[in-house]
């Protein structure tokens, strides 16, 4: 399996206050079911919003981007959002083709998403 | 000509040649499909988003078949035909000869039926053309990609 970390929410202090969690290498069919753990790992503290930080993931395909939906159903019921950091063109392309990119909040990076935290 | 009459009556040339590459039913070994994939991609002339979009799409015929147990076998045959790529992923056995039964493991943990919706939507504008079918009682997902077409 690609190289992976989830890290604990941050303090406020920190790049991030969100549970987040970094993946990176390629997500496919061998990776969607440890995906699926992580992101449900994230939600046990009663958080509505996470972050799913893909700046080091370079594939994405359905099996994976299903279980990124499902975290995105999970955090509608508790009125939150997915946020995704996500650069690699290839998987811009296949959040643009499923008509994804504008359910997940999208940033360049992890700065970008915290500028626009702060600006809420 | 259906793709595989084309496939199989290929006379390899230096603008036609077929590759086959046959894997067990284990989800960490599509890899190799998509490595073949961009190979080929790359021997047809395809640009570096053409092939990034080949490999996806590879990826993709796996999906259609949903879970698929350790006995299952997925053949892959590759056909590049100048500026053009057939493949044809083919289920061995076929959903009917399969027991369906234990192995299936972290694959029964994937909503399929998700998977398989956004698949199509991706081999929709990945590739110039795709689809199902059954062939000589075998399942077989296809596709075939144009260099120069599609969204890329």
């Amino acid at each position: 399996m690609e190289g992976s970390m989830t890290s604990p929410p941050q303090p406020a202090d920190g790049a991030l206050d969100l549970p987040t969690l970094e993946v990176h290498g390629e997500l496919d069919l061998a990776v969607a079911p440890w995906l699926r753990d992580q992101l449900d790992a994230l939600y046990v503290g009663g958080a509505d919003s996470i972050v799913v930080d893909l700046s080091d993931a370079t594939f994405l395909d359905s099996t994976a981007l299903g279980v990124l939906v499902g975290a995105l159903n999970r955090s509608r019921e508790r009125g939150g959002l997915v946020h995704l950091v996500v650069q690699e063109p290839q998987i811009l392309r296949v959040l643009a083709i499923t008509g994804l990119e504008d359910e997940f909040a999208l940033h360049q990076d992890r700065v970008e998403l915290q500028r626009r935290k702060g600006e809420q | 000509m259906a793709d595989e009459d084309l496939i199989e009556g290929a006379v390899r040339t230096a603008e036609r040649e077929v590759i086959e590459i046959s894997i067990p039913g284990s989800v960490d070994l599509v890899v190799l499909a998509r490595f073949a994939a961009a190979t080929i991609g790359a021997r047809a002339g395809f640009d570096l988003d053409e092939i990034d979009d080949l490999r996806l799409a590879v990826d993709e015929l796996s999906v259609s078949f949903g879970p698929v147990d350790a006995e299952t076998r997925l053949r892959y045959t590759f056909l590049r035909d100048g500026d053009a790529v057939h493949v044809r992923c083919t289920r061995e056995p076929s959903d009917e000869e399969s027991d369906g039964g234990a192995g299936h493991s972290e694959r029964d943990l994937i909503d399929w039926q998700q998977a398989r919706e956004l698949s199509a939507q991706l081999l929709d504008e990945l590739v110039t053309r795709h689809g199902r079918e059954i062939a000589g009682g075998r399942s077989v997902a296809w596709l075939t990609k144009q260099r120069g077409t599609g969204a890329a």
